[in-house]
């Protein structure tokens, strides 16, 4: 009688998981945004609560030590989004004013031709005889439509962004209020375990995410002084404070962050250095073919990289998470996968959110008669 | 008729001393801090209650922080073969578990209410966070722990040392 019982409780227990998940399933659409919201605001509570609590210690005032750190994080922001747009607008100006000339478009047609002439004949493929400036002022011009769709996209940006800071906000003055409503819901067997799992969690997020800002300081720190080592060598690259940050915050996506620096620092040294010969004849060590300097770039990138890999990172985040590299491989490709960028942003912290919830999981499954 | 805005602003004027932070005072290991702190501390400690009978840890079950009684009994025992061994019975303002503040060892006996119980529980993930927050109180808290200890030691040393009455 009694395991008949058992039969059917786990018949209904199933009926109303699979309701749960059919009701989450049409509810998705609506609730995502504001979901992905609030774990950003999660996220950026779990970076700053450390100064604020910080600061809180110093003034006596919760209000007021969120108020400073946060109109703080976003003066900064602002002060680098500001001077980096017009910093780049002026570069875009004075390159499309270059693109005006004909000298300019002579020396960029010159450079095909003279490469197209370097290339052995196989790569050359037969190809009809184009003229490259023109289609440069195309590959321009779509540029622009683009950036027209990029500032369409802008707009609801920004209003995400307004609403993460106010829950950021909202968060960082309640947090402990908060954290204690949530272990309120807790059953009395399972508290202790439950402040511990929490506990455990926030540990992981915040070593991971102070380790990664680490990580990414001192990856713009390295790529500023690389690009400015590449300067005295001549390769006339502008806004390196800016490719620098850059490079350091991309850094944050796993395997394809690093990248990103390397492409805008190639695009700079692309528009400064066109039309200058000895740019263009550019040799690496004096011996590989390194025209507008984008193979020295690119080496600069990749030695940044490598200390980042194997000095840096395992020292500042190394065991924060304890994922083997083939989980945390496994845990981007899954995250890529669903959400793109931001999901590869989240998937290593995630995989090791997962993992202290399957140890706690285990452990309360092991130890059942002591609870 | 009473301004919401203002009976807002002014709500914490001769606000009563909370049934919690009464509780807390008792406690050695609170000894000597301001109502101030007290408040502070009172905003970290969960209240939780129990039915008669329920448990409120078992021995060598994961300890995370002590339980200070607000109303009802707890019984602290140990289960020998079967036999249970009651080694105190606390009721209203005592508390207990408290070692799980400094370690993580499992717990060295099992807790249970014999009565319907409200305890409020302080742990030591609050402690670790209260310490970042502010040293001087969570110092002044660990002094106190260590104090009480140091008691306990003394009275055991008491208790397992030969009479010297002769």
């Amino acid at each position: 009688m009694d395991k008949e019982k058992n039969y059917i409780q786990h018949i209904y227990r199933l009926m109303l998981g699979l309701l749960a998940i059919a009701f989450l399933y049409v509810i998705w659409p609506y609730i995502s945004s504001v979901l992905l919201m609030l774990i950003f605001a999660f996220l950026f509570t779990t970076i700053l609560l450390s100064s604020v609590d910080a600061l809180e210690r110093k003034i006596r005032n919760r209000g007021l030590s969120v108020l400073a750190v946060t109109v703080g994080l976003i003066a900064a922001i602002a002060i680098f989004i500001g001077s980096f747009a017009t910093n780049l607008a002026d570069q875009a100006g004075d390159f499309s004013q270059r693109l005006e000339t004909e000298s300019f478009m002579d020396d960029f047609n010159g450079f095909i031709d003279n490469t197209k002439a370097k290339l052995p004949n196989f790569v050359k493929g037969g190809g009809d005889d184009v003229d490259a400036a023109s289609k440069l002022n195309e590959v321009v011009g779509n540029l622009m439509s683009t950036l027209l769709t990029f500032a369409g996209a802008l707009g609801s940006f920004v209003f995400n962004m307004i609403m993460v800071i106010i829950f950021t906000i909202i968060l960082l003055l309640n947090y402990h209020q908060f954290k204690k409503s949530l272990v309120n819901f807790i059953p009395n067997k399972y508290f202790e375990v439950g402040l511990r799992l929490i506990f455990n969690i926030e540990q992981q997020v915040s070593n991971y995410l102070r380790g990664q800002l680490l990580a990414a300081t001192s990856v713009a720190i390295m790529s500023i002084i690389g690009l400015y080592i590449l300067n005295f060598f001549g390769a006339n690259l502008t806004l390196v404070i800016f490719i620098g940050i850059i490079a350091g915050l991309a850094n944050l996506i796993p395997l394809v962050g690093p990248f990103i620096g390397m492409l805008i620092a190639f695009s700079v040294a692309l528009m400064n250095n066109l039309g200058i010969d000895a740019a263009q004849s550019h040799m690496l060590f004096n011996s590989i073919p390194s025209p507008f300097y984008l193979f020295d770039i690119a080496l600069m990138f990749i030695i940044v990289q490598q200390i980042d890999n194997n000095f840096i990172t395992p020292l500042l985040v190394g065991e924060s998470v304890g994922l083997h590299p083939i989980m945390v491989m496994i845990a981007l490709l899954i995250g890529g996968t669903l959400l793109g960028p931001i999901g590869m942003l989240f998937a290593v912290p995630a995989a090791g959110i997962i993992k202290v919830i399957g140890q706690e999981v285990s452990f309360v499954t092991k130890n059942a008669h002591l609870l | 008729m009473k301004s919401p805005l203002w009976s807002n602003v002014f709500k914490n004027w001769n606000s009563q001393e909370s049934e919690k932070v009464t509780a807390l005072k008792q406690v050695p290991v609170f000894d000597g801090l301001s109502n101030k702190e007290l408040e502070e501390i009172e905003k970290l400690t969960h209240e939780r209650t129990y039915q008669s009978g329920e448990h409120v840890f078992k021995n060598m079950a994961p300890s995370e922080g002590m339980f200070i009684i607000i109303s009802g009994a707890v019984e602290i025992y140990l289960d020998n073969a079967g036999t249970k061994n009651v080694l105190a019975e606390l009721t209203d303002q005592d508390f207990f578990g408290e070692i799980a503040l400094l370690d993580e060892e499992p717990r060295s006996a099992g807790a249970i209410a014999t009565k319907p119980s409200t305890l409020l529980g302080f742990f030591r993930p609050d402690l670790l966070s209260l310490m970042d927050r502010n040293p001087a109180l969570s110092s002044k808290i660990l002094t106190n722990l260590g104090a009480v200890l140091a008691e306990r030691l003394r009275k055991t040393n008491e208790l397992l040392s030969p009479k010297s009455d002769n």
